[in-house]
């Protein structure tokens, strides 16, 4: 979707209202899919099972095998009404083939809109009922509270994130905020202004750039209103918004920020929490688009006549800001293409976080193994990587290796899942 | 007998395109009403949604093994894939994982999945063809599958 913003900034073209909205529609659908499959797969069974068991359990099958075989059921369900409505409006639910610059490629049906609305209701009460089984297994165990909320996954940093014009939360357009580590708004822009906001440091040991926030500078992995690390992902749009757009969801983001003592809130693994609130806004928008008048109209597409040459392109994908920034020649065949995703905003904070996981959780050289590693991997996994997209390169599998070494800088033990 | 006939793979990566290669080749060749051929660059929890329904699958995608010789071809049953080497993925639950949730779940899952397998070389160069030596394999893993597809495995 950011490529397809952003090939209509390079034509210089706006879409039609409608073609906007199906966008949208079909935009909130790939969000549900994603934080459902991650919520469910990835995230729930540390919490459900607990952060050190059995890793033989602790994924999604030990996690149905407690919830209940029809709770699966519903997950799986679920997560295909998201992927059906995706590929019904795009063609394909992975790589879709619908957009073009000025519009989309086809309208929506009166019988398509009728699917997607059943759907859309479902989906607004799975949501629900996602956010309070975090409430009922999570929040009600103090051992899991605790853990959250706990010093070893706390980082402060600046938080960015896409608003509409009432700075609530909106995943396909509008500007980009950034507050500081007390919520204060230090920065509102255009997408297309983003390289006066954001610079990119590098180090000889990444493929992966560390990007940083220009006007306060590049300090280091080191936390503070001095160091330009700033954050992206779920958390940090709802703490660089003011509120939700939908009322289900902002009833749950003011339960959230009430239960946590306020804004913003620094506590990575809340990352999952924020990410069950999306999932209830992304629903109800969802269903908001479905019965909006102008989902069905024909008018969907408006034809460039400008001359192609540069443009972005930015939404919210699931796990942070993305940015798409294209030049091309004048037949719009693109000579240059910069591309800032997630995991590349949130390198500098994945680093942060894990080293002071680990630092939290090996004393006096005394390790944990297993569960250790877990627990470090949880600091990690919180952000959703992709390291793939942020390298532009591939992954083989989730390397992890923690060295720790002895007081006189020798290394004493090295745990690894190479 | 309702098959599905579903290549795997990223076609702009190599021979990690190899399933979805055949998978075009097969669509020329195949002309049974029940029998679908599709070609996906996903695993986990949407290979599990594109299996539901089926009453066979036929699986064909990318290998590398640590002794294997490019350019050879395995038959085999998921019960083979236990670990491998997607298992990885930071976004998704891999093969084996996503086939045992779904027999937990009682999603109906083909009854018989049988998944060729070829040994590749290069899965990590961006290119639309695959290397020389997996693209000698094609067709005779189109032929296998034919042939496959001709075998009624029910009992």
């Amino acid at each position: 979707m950011a490529s397809c913003k952003a090939t209509d900034a390079v034509y210089h073209v706006d879409p039609p209202t409608a073609a906007k909205k199906v966008r949208e529609l079909f935009y909130c659908a790939h969000m549900i899919h994603s934080h459902i499959a991650h919520f469910y797969a990835l995230a729930a069974p540390d919490f459900v099972l607990g952060p050190t068991s059995d890793p033989a359990e602790r994924n999604i099958l030990g996690l149905v095998a407690k919830v209940g075989l029809e709770i699966g059921g519903e997950v799986i369900k679920h997560r295909a009404y998201a992927q059906d409505i995706q590929a019904v409006i795009g063609g394909k639910a992975t790589h879709p083939v619908f957009a073009l610059p000025g519009g989309i490629s086809k309208p929506v049906t009166e019988e398509e809109r009728k699917d997607f609305e059943e759907k859309a209701k479902s989906l607004v009460d799975f949501a629900k009922f996602s956010v309070n089984l975090f409430n009922d297994l999570v929040l009600s165990n103090k051992e899991y509270l605790d853990l959250i909320t706990g010093d070893i996954y706390t980082m402060k940093s600046y938080y960015m994130g896409l608003v509409d014009s009432s700075n609530r939360v909106n995943f396909y357009e509008g500007d980009i905020r950034v507050v500081d580590e007390d919520g204060k708004e230090v920065a509102k822009f255009k997408p297309a202004e983003y390289l006066d906001y954001i610079a990119e440091h590098t180090e000889p040991w990444s493929y992966l750039k560390f990007p940083f926030l220009k006007k306060v500078g590049w300090k280091g992995l080191v936390e503070g209103k001095d160091s330009g690390v700033y954050r992206v992902s779920p958390l940090a749009r709802l703490n660089a918004a003011d509120g939700m757009a939908t009322p289900l969801a902002q009833a749950e983001y003011e339960k959230m920020y009430q239960t946590l003592g306020g804004k913003p809130v620094h506590a990575t693994l809340v990352f999952h929490w924020a990410r069950l609130i999306e999932i209830v806004y992304a629903a109800e928008r969802l269903l908001e688009l479905c019965q909006d008048k102008e989902i069905t109209s024909p008018e969907v597409r408006t034809i460039p006549t400008a001359t192609p040459d540069e443009g972005v392109g930015v939404v919210e994908a699931p796990r942070g800001t993305l940015i798409h920034h294209y030049q091309t020649d004048d037949r719009g065949i693109i000579q240059k293409a910069n591309l800032i995703v997630a995991t590349g905003h949130n390198y500098p904070a994945m680093n942060m976080s894990v080293k002071r996981a680990a630092q939290g959780l090996i004393k006096k050289g005394v390790v944990a193994s297993e569960g250790l590693l877990n627990m470090v991997e949880m600091a990690f996994r919180a952000y959703d990587p992709c390291m793939a997209c942020a390298t532009h390169n591939l992954p083989g599998q989730m390397p992890l290796e923690v060295v720790i070494y002895n007081s006189r800088g020798e290394v004493a033990e090295r745990l690894n899942r190479l | 007998m309702k098959t599905l006939v579903l290549g795997l793979g990223n076609p702009i990566l190599s021979d990690d395109g190899i399933g979805v290669c055949v998978a075009r080749e097969l669509e020329n060749r195949i002309d049974g009403q029940d029998v679908k051929v599709e070609e996906i660059g996903a695993g986990g929890l949407a290979l599990l949604h594109e299996l539901a329904g089926y009453d066979r699958a036929i699986i064909i995608d990318a290998i590398q093994t640590r002794d294997g010789e490019v350019g050879q071809v395995y038959r085999l049953g998921p019960e083979a894939f236990d670990s491998t080497r997607h298992a990885g993925s930071p976004h998704d639950i891999n093969f084996a994982t996503a086939l045992e949730l779904g027999k937990r779940l009682g999603v109906p899952l083909p009854r018989q999945i049988v998944i060729f397998a070829v040994e590749v070389e290069d899965v990590t160069t961006f290119s639309e063809r695959c290397t020389p030596k997996v693209e000698q394999t094609i067709p005779v893993v189109t032929d296998m599958v034919v042939q496959e597809l001709g075998n009624d495995h029910s009992s």
